[in-house]
C-alpha cells in the first residue's frame, strides 16, 4: 500500500486517494482552432514508461484536492509530490 | 506407550498442566507448551502423512516453519482446518488431529501404488498424460484427479470467528526475538525509539533457547526473559509473541499477523482468534535468523530423519528425544552440538561428518564425552520405508563423487546437518535483490531499496558475540537517525564455543546399480532425477526448472530445498549458483487464513451501505430493495403475494392514472456557488447556462471529452450566483470528482465552489395527473398552479412547519414535482405525504416501476448513457449548442460520429404485443441468415407499456430514423431466442410532451 | 416525530461486548451527537480577503488539520480555505453571515449531511487503529483529520485528552454502516451505548 504525501495533509495511506491518470497532459484551451491530430493526441495518446512517471492523484477521502505524484512505475518508489500550480523538478 | 520419548528435567513446558488430544483417533497426552509434533513424538509417533505424489510414509523433519510434511487435518470446538503445520500448532486441549492425503489410514495407505508406479510420475508427468482422448478430461480424468488430488479438506461451514485489523506505527519494527532482535530492539528503545518488536514463536529467544551460550554470564534463556521484561515495561515499545511479519510492502509498510486466539481452549467472546497489523515503519530491521539446510541421501523422507538443530531444540524446548539410537549426519560442526545434547541425556549418538578427519573446539568437546566420530562418512540410504530402522553408510572418496565402502548400522533416527539457510524472503520482499555469499554457499541481503536492514543470522552472521555487536549498533544508529537521541547502552560479553568450516557437500552420490530415492523437496515430491529430467528435456532456467517439477512451490516454500535443488541445476549446468540464480520470494512468509484478510468485512459490514432517512418506511411497508451501488433503493413495494412484474406494472399504471411517490434521495445533488458559477456550467454542460433565470431549472448533459455523453441531469438556478445541479445515483461521486478536476487544474482561475449535498436533502418525486392537487394540499399557502410554478420551474415552501424546496421537474414524463427536505425531516415529510395523498390514491412506486414509466416515454438513462454513446444517438441533438466551447465538443467533429446511418435511438414493439424483448438483445435483419449475421443495434431498454398494455423496448441501431415502420428480429444467440419486432419512435407515450406541462 | 437523526433506529442505550471484569475507564461511551448546525466556509482561491481577521463565536479559523473550539463551537480545517463549522448555537450563521461576503466565500448549510458518533474513554485510540489507517498515536485534542474507516469517508475531530474524546463524523447516508462497523471495533473492550 502506497504511503503519498499530500502536498495539503502530509502522508496518508493510498487508501484515502483515487488515481487520476497522466499529470503530462494539458488541456487545450476553448475556442481554439486545434487539428484533429493534436486533438486525438489530448483525447487517447499517453506515453507509458517504465520508470519515472509523472501522475495525478486525487484525496478523494482527504482534502479534495488534486495534486501531481512523480512515481517510478517499476518500483513504485515517489520522487516528489507538489501542488498543481507547482512544477515537479 | 505414553510419553516413552519424555526426558524429565529439560525443556521450557508447564509439567504442572497435562493437555489430552486425539490423532487418528487414538488419545495421547501432552503438556501446556507441547507443539502437536512435540506431544506426538514424546508418544513415540513418528508416522503422520503420506506424500504428495507418490504416497510415501512421511514424519516430522523439522520443528517450526521450515516442516515439509506433517501437515494435519485439525478439528477444534466444531472448527476443522486443514494443512495444519503441526510443529508450528500449539496443543489444546481436546483437539483432533488427522492424518492427510491418505486412505483408508496413514499406516495402510492404498495411495501408495503410486509408489510403485513411481517410474511412470515423473516430473511433467502430469504436462504430458491426460491428453487422449480428449473428451476423457471432464468425464474420466478429471473428476479421478480432483478426487486424489490435494491435502486437507477444507471446511463448508461458515467461519465464525471474529477476525480483527490494525494499522500501527513505530520508529523501528524488529522481526525475530533471537540475539540479534533481542539487543536492537533494546538498543533502540533506550534511546528513546518508538519500536515493536514481534515473534513468531510462543517463547522469545530464537537460537538462544537451544544454544549453549551465556551472555553477561546468563543463560540465553535468563538474558532473554531478562530483556524482554524491561522491553514490556517500556511505554514506547510494543511486544508480541505469537506474531508473524508475513509480507513487506511498499513504502516500509509490512503485515503481520498476530495469533491471538489460536492457543487459546476458551476464548473470551470479542477477542478476535486472529489479527491482522498493517505496520508504517520508519525503519525496520530484519532479525528473522536462518534455516538449516539438509543433506539429500537415498530415501531421506523416510520417517525419522530429522534436521540435527530440529533433534535438538525437541531436546531443549520440548523435553523429548526424537530416536534413543540417533546417527548424526553433517557437513559441519552443528551437528555436534545435536550429538552432545543427545549424551547429555545418557544417549550414545554416532557422527557421520564428511569433512576429513580435523579439529575444533566442538569437535574435541564431543572427543573428550566419547562420542563416536567417522570422519569423510556419508549416509548412502535410509532403511525402514515406514520409521528408520537402520543406515547405509559408507566412506566417501577423495573427490567425493562415490563410496568407497559401505556397511548397514543399527539407528532409529537420523540428524541431519547441512549447514544453514539465512532467511531471506522479507528482505527479498523488500526489493533488497540478494546476492551469493560463498563463503556460506547461501544468498544474502545485498543493496536494500526501502528502509531495511538485515542482522545476524538472517545476513550470514552466525556467531553469537558479532550478532550482539551488529545488533546493539545498529539498534542505536538506527534510533539516532530517528530520534537524534545519543542514549547507547555498551553491548554485553558472552561465551560461545568456537566451530569449524563447513565443507561443501549436499548430496550424497547413489552407488552404482542402486536407485534409491533421493528427495529435494518433500513436500512436492521432487526427487533428484526429477530436476535431472527437467534439465534434459532443456527446461533451464531456474524458474521453468521449478515450474516443470514444482520444486520450492508447496506450502513450506522451498524453505529447506531451493537451495539444494539451485546447487544440483548448477552442478548439472556446470554453473555456479548465483550464475543459475533464484526464484522471486513472494508473501505470505507461512500460510496465513482467509479470515484473517478479510478481518470484519463480513455480514453486515462486507459492504458499506447507504440508507435513505425513508429506509425504514420502505422497510416496514414491504420494499424488496436493489443495490445502486452503495446505496439501498426499493425496487417495488410488494403487496400480497406480488412479484416483481405484477407490482411493477401495478404501481406504474397508478402514477399515469392517480399519483404515486417515489424516494429519489440517492441521485446526486451538487451544490455550486461562485461569480462564475453560470460560466462553468456553460463549459461543462452542452447547453447554454447564461439565460437561465433564477428559480428556473434546465436539463444539462455532460461529455467526456471524447464526445461520449457521461451523464445527465437537472441544474436549477436558486439564486443570482448559486445552483443546485442534480446528477444520476450512479455517477454522483464521478461528476464531482469531474467538477473539482477542471477547477483545480484546467480553469483555476474560475470563482466557484462545488460541494456534494446529496446528503443533506431527501427527495421525494410526486408524480402522476393528480400530483398538483396533493401539492395543493400540502402547501395551502402556495400558488402551485400551472402558470405560478411551470414545467420546469422552482420555488420554496413550508411543509407543516418544515422548509421545503420543489422542483418541477419530471423523469417519468408525468406531470410531477420534486420536493426536498433537510434529511432529518425526510421521513416525517414521507408520512405526511402519504398521509395527505390517500385521497388522491396516492401509492410508492420502486424504480422498477420508475423504469416501466420512463422508457415508454423516450427518456435515456444508464441504459442508453452507457459510455458507447453520443448526444446525436440518444435524441439530445437539441442540446448541442454551436454557439460555445464546452468540454468534449471537439470531438463530436469525428467523421465517424456524423455519418448518415449513425446508429440513433428508436422504439420497439414486439409485433406479437405479448413477447417481451430481453435487455441486451441484437437487431438483426433475418434471423436465420447465416453467421457472420450482420448486428444492426442493440435493445437498451425494456419495459411493459402500461398505457398500451403489451411490451415497449427502446433500442440503439444504425440508421436508426430510416428504420422507423421496418421489422426486425430481436434476438439472444446464446439463450436460442429471436422474436419479431417493429421500429417504431422512441417516444411512445405523450409524443408531445404535453402531460408535464399540464 | 418530525426530526428523525442518522441513528435513532440503530443506537440502542445500554452496555455491549465484554465488560466484564473491566477498569471503569477502559470501558467505552458511545453516544450520537446530533441537531448541530454545520456549514462548510470555502474561501475562493484567488480571493485576497485575510481570514485571520474573522471570528466565529469568538473562534478564529484554524489551520491546516487543525481545530478551534469553545463550548458552543468547533472549527475544523478539512481543506485548503475550506472550513467546516459546527455548533449548539442554530442562528450562528444568520449573525454572522454578513462577515463573509459573495464575492470571497462560498457558504452552504449542510447540517443534516453528517452522522456524528462521540466516542469517550481510554481505548479511544485502539477503536480508530482497528479501522483506520491514520497514525492515530500522533493526534490529539485540536487536531482533525478527513480519512477512513473501514471504507467509509470519515472526519475524525480529536476533542479532549482526558478524558480522551473524539467525534467520528461520516456521511448521514453511511451512519448506519458506520455505527456498526466502531460499535464493532468497541465489543473486545466493552462500551456503553448512551
Amino acid at each position: 500500500m502506497l504511503y503519498i504525501k499530500c502536498p495539503f495533509c502530509g502522508y496518508r495511506s493510498q487508501k484515502e486517494f483515487a488515481y487520476g491518470g497522466d499529470g503530462t497532459i494539458k488541456r487545450p484551451e476553448l475556442n481554439q482552432e486545434i487539428s484533429d491530430e493534436k486533438w486525438n493526441e489530448f483525447v487517447y495518446l499517453r506515453k507509458s514508461p517504465n520508470g519515472k512517471h509523472i501522475e495525478l492523484w486525487h484525496h478523494v477521502a482527504g482534502c479534495r484536492q488534486w495534486f501531481k505524484v512523480q512515481r517510478d512505475t517499476v518500483t513504485h518508489e515517489i520522487f516528489q509530490t507538489t501542488k498543481m500550480n507547482e512544477e515537479i523538478k | 506407550m505414553s510419553q516413552s520419548y519424555r526426558i524429565n528435567n529439560e525443556g521450557l513446558l508447564n509439567r504442572n498442566k497435562e493437555i489430552s488430544f486425539k490423532f487418528n483417533g487414538t488419545k495421547y497426552t501432552g503438556y501446556e507448551g507441547d507443539t502437536l509434533a512435540s506431544a506426538l513424538l514424546a508418544n513415540g509417533i513418528h508416522l503422520v502423512g503420506r506424500s504428495f505424489k507418490y504416497h510415501r510414509p512421511r514424519g516430522f523433519f523439522g520443528a517450526g516453519v521450515e516442516e515439509p510434511n506433517a501437515k494435519l487435518q485439525i478439528l477444534l470446538n466444531g472448527h476443522s482446518e486443514p494443512n495444519v503445520n503441526a510443529t508450528e500448532f500449539e496443543l489444546v486441549e481436546g483437539i483432533e488431529a488427522t492424518s492427510q492425503n491418505c486412505w483408508p489410514s496413514v499406516k495402510f495407505d492404498l495411495g501408495a501404488i503410486n509408489n510403485y508406479l513411481s517410474k511412470f510420475f515423473p516430473a511433467g508427468f502430469y504436462y504430458k498424460t491426460f491428453k487422449w482422448p480428449k473428451s476423457f478430461w471432464y468425464k474420466v480424468y478429471e473428476p479421478f484427479i480432483r478426487k486424489i488430488a490435494g491435502f486437507g479438506i477444507a471446511s463448508l461451514e461458515k467461519d465464525k470467528e471474529r477476525y480483527e485489523h490494525k494499522y500501527e506505527y513505530c520508529d523501528l519494527l524488529v522481526t525475530g526475538s533471537g540475539p540479534a532482535g533481542l539487543s536492537s530492539a533494546y538498543a533502540a528503545a533506550k534511546n528513546g525509539a518508538k519500536v515493536i518488536l514481534v515473534e513468531d514463536k510462543p517463547r522469545f529467544g530464537g537460537s538462544l533457547l537451544t544454544d549453549d551460550v551465556t551472555i553477561d554470564n546468563l543463560s540465553g534463556k535468563a538474558w532473554t526473559d531478562k530483556i524482554i521484561t524491561q522491553l514490556k515495561e517500556m511505554p514506547n515499545v510494543i511486544v508480541r509473541n505469537r506474531s508473524q511479519v508475513f509480507g513487506y510492502y511498499d513504502h516500509n509498510m509490512t503485515v503481520m499477523i498476530e495469533r491471538t486466539g489460536d492457543h487459546l481452549k476458551d476464548k473470551p467472546k470479542y477477542v478476535p482468534r486472529q489479527r491482522l497489523w498493517y505496520i508504517r515503519a520508519k525503519e525496520v530491521i530484519l532479525s528473522t535468523g536462518s534455516i538449516e539446510r539438509p543433506i539429500v541421501f537415498g530415501n531421506n523422507d523416510t520417517p525419522g530423519v530429522f534436521l540435527s538443530a530440529a533433534a535438538k531444540e525437541y531436546i531443549k524446548v520440548y523435553g523429548v528425544l526424537v530416536g534413543k539410537k540417533p546417527l548424526i549426519f553433517t557437513n559441519n560442526d552443528s551437528g555436534y552440538e545435536t550429538a552432545l545434547e543427545f549424551k547429555k541425556h545418557g544417549i550414545d549418538p554416532i557422527i557421520l561428518d564428511t569433512r576429513e578427519e580435523h579439529t575444533s573446539e566442538l569437535i574435541d568437546s564431543a572427543k573428550n564425552q566419547n562420542i563416536k566420530i567417522k570422519f569423510s562418512y556419508a549416509v548412502i540410504a535410509a532403511n525402514g520405508y515406514k520409521k528408520v530402522n537402520s543406515a547405509q553408510i559408507g566412506r566417501l572418496n577423495k573427490d567425493k563423487t562415490s563410496f568407497v565402502n559401505s556397511e548397514t548400522i543399527e539407528c532409529d533416527c537420523i540428524c541431519v546437518s547441512g549447514f544453514w539457510t539465512p532467511t531471506v524472503h522479507l528482505a527479498s520482499q523488500s526489493g533488497n535483490k540478494l546476492k551469493f555469499d560463498d563463503k556460506i554457499d547461501a544468498f544474502v541481503p545485498d543493496k536494500s531499496k526501502q528502509n531495511e536492514t538485515s542482522i545476524g543470522a538472517s545476513k550470514g552472521t552466525f556467531t553469537l558475540q558479532d550478532t550482539l555487536d551488529e545488533g546493539f549498533k545498529k539498534g542505536f544508529d538506527l534510533s539516532k537517525k530517528i530520534t537524534s537521541n545519543n542514549n547507547s547502552i555498551s553491548t554485553p560479553s558472552s561465551n560461545e564455543i568456537k566451530k569449524s568450516l563447513h565443507d561443501k557437500f549436499w548430496c550424497s552420490p547413489l552407488p552404482k546399480n542402486k536407485n534409491f530415492k533421493r528427495f529435494v523437496d518433500f513436500q512436492n515430491d521432487v526427487s533428484v532425477s526429477d530436476i535431472e529430467v527437467a534439465l534434459r528435456e532443456g527446461y533451464r532456467s531456474i524458474e521453468h526448472v521449478k515450474r516443470y517439477t514444482t520444486l520450492g512451490m508447496a506450502t513450506d516454500q522451498g524453505r529447506t530445498s531451493n537451495l539444494n535443488g539451485l546447487q544440483l541445476v548448477a552442478n548439472v549446468e556446470k554453473k555456479i549458483v548465483p550464475q543459475v540464480g533464484h526464484t522471486t520470494f513472494r508473501p505470505p512468509f507461512t500460510p496465513i487464513t482467509i479470515g484473517t484478510i478479510v478481518g470484519r468485512e463480513v455480514d453486515m459490514e462486507y459492504m458499506p451501505t447507504r440508507k435513505t432517512p425513508m429506509h425504514s418506511w420502505h422497510e416496514k411497508n414491504n420494499a424488496v430493495f436493489v443495490d445502486a451501488g452503495a446505496w439501498k433503493r426499493p425496487r417495488y413495494y410488494k403487496q400480497g403475494n406480488e412479484n416483481l412484474f405484477e407490482a411493477s406494472k401495478r404501481e406504474a399504471k397508478n402514477v399515469r392514472e392517480h399519483v404515486g411517490i417515489c424516494d429519489v434521495t440517492t441521485l446526486g445533488k451538487i451544490d455550486i456557488k461562485g461569480p462564475d458559477a453560470a460560466e462553468f456550467l456553460n463549459r461543462v454542460y452542452t447547453n447554454g447556462w447564461s439565460k437561465l433565470s433564477i428559480g428556473k431549472a434546465r436539463y444539462g448533459v455532460m461529455l467526456r471529452e471524447d464526445g461520449i455523453v457521461m451523464d445527465d441531469g437537472t441544474t436549477t438556478r436558486i439564486s443570482e450566483n448559486h445552483y443546485h445541479m442534480t446528477t444520476t445515483t450512479a455517477q454522483a461521486a464521478n461528476v464531482l470528482s469531474h467538477l473539482e478536476y477542471y477547477l483545480q487544474i484546467v480553469w483555476p482561475e474560475l470563482k466557484v465552489n462545488v460541494l456534494s449535498t446529496t446528503e443533506q436533502w431527501a427527495g421525494a418525486a410526486l408524480a402522476g395527473p393528480k400530483s398538483r392537487d396533493l401539492l395543493a394540499k400540502l402547501f395551502p399557502n402556495l400558488d402551485v398552479s400551472n402558470e405560478a410554478l411551470p414545467f420546469m420551474g422552482y420555488t420554496e415552501g413550508n411543509l407543516f412547519g418544515i422548509k421545503a424546496k420543489i422542483f418541477r421537474i419530471s423523469f417519468s414524463g408525468e406531470l410531477a414535482y420534486e420536493i426536498n427536505v433537510e434529511s432529518n425531516y425526510g421521513l416525517f415529510m414521507w408520512e405526511k405525504i402519504m398521509e395527505i395523498g390517500k385521497e388522491f390514491n396516492i401509492q410508492p412506486y420502486g424504480t422498477e416501476a420508475l423504469s416501466f414509466l420512463r422508457i415508454e416515454m423516450g427518456h435515456v438513462a444508464g441504459p442508453e448513457l452507457d459510455g458507447r454513446t453520443i448526444p446525436y444517438d440518444v435524441s439530445l441533438e437539441g442540446l448541442v449548442s454551436n454557439k460555445k466551447d464546452f468540454v468534449g465538443k471537439r470531438s463530436l467533429q469525428k467523421e465517424a460520429f456524423n455519418k448518415l446511418d449513425r446508429q440513433k435511438l428508436v422504439g420497439l414493439v414486439p409485433t406479437d404485443k405479448k413477447t417481451n424483448i430481453p435487455e441486451g438483445s441484437h437487431l438483426v435483419m433475418d434471423k436465420n441468415a447465416k453467421l457472420p449475421n450482420p448486428k444492426l443495434g442493440h435493445v437498451s431498454s425494456s419495459c411493459w407499456s402500461v398505457e398500451n398494455n403489451n411490451p415497449f423496448s427502446l433500442a440503439i441501431v444504425k440508421d436508426g430514423k430510416n428504420m422507423i415502420g421496418k421489422k426486425l428480429f430481436a434476438v439472444s444467440p446464446l439463450k436460442d431466442f429471436a422474436v419479431e419486432v417493429e421500429v417504431i419512435s422512441s417516444h411512445y407515450v405523450d409524443q408531445e410532451g404535453k402531460r408535464v406541462r399540464s | 416525530m418530525t426530526n428523525t437523526s442518522p441513528l435513532n433506529f440503530v443506537h440502542k442505550v445500554g452496555k455491549f461486548g465484554d465488560t466484564n471484569k473491566k477498569i471503569q475507564n477502559n470501558i467505552l461511551k458511545v453516544s450520537e451527537i446530533n441537531g448541530l448546525l454545520i456549514f462548510q466556509i470555502l474561501q475562493y482561491k484567488n480571493s485576497s480577503f485575510d481570514v485571520s481577521k474573522i471570528r466565529l463565536d469568538g473562534l478564529s479559523f484554524p489551520s491546516s488539520l487543525k481545530s478551534t473550539s469553545n463550548s458552543n463551537t468547533r472549527i475544523l480545517w478539512i481543506g485548503p480555505n475550506n472550513w467546516l463549522v459546527f455548533s449548539s448555537v442554530l442562528d450562528l450563521l444568520e449573525k454572522e453571515k454578513n462577515q463573509f461576503n459573495e464575492a470571497d466565500f462560498a457558504i452552504t448549510d449542510i447540517s443534516h449531511s453528517r452522522t456524528i458518533i462521540e466516542l469517550e474513554g481510554n481505548l479511544v485510540n485502539e477503536v480508530l487503529k482497528k479501522g483506520c489507517p491514520l497514525d492515530i498515536s500522533s493526534l490529539k485534542d485540536g487536531d482533525c483529520a478527513n480519512s477512513v474507516y473501514k471504507g467509509i469517508n470519515i472526519t475524525i475531530d480529536f476533542i479532549s485528552e482526558s478524558p480522551k474524546k473524539v467525534r467520528i463524523l461520516g456521511l448521514r447516508s453511511y451512519g448506519e454502516s458506520l455505527h456498526h462497523s466502531v460499535t464493532d471495533a468497541c465489543l473486545e473492550f466493552g462500551y456503553d451505548a448512551i
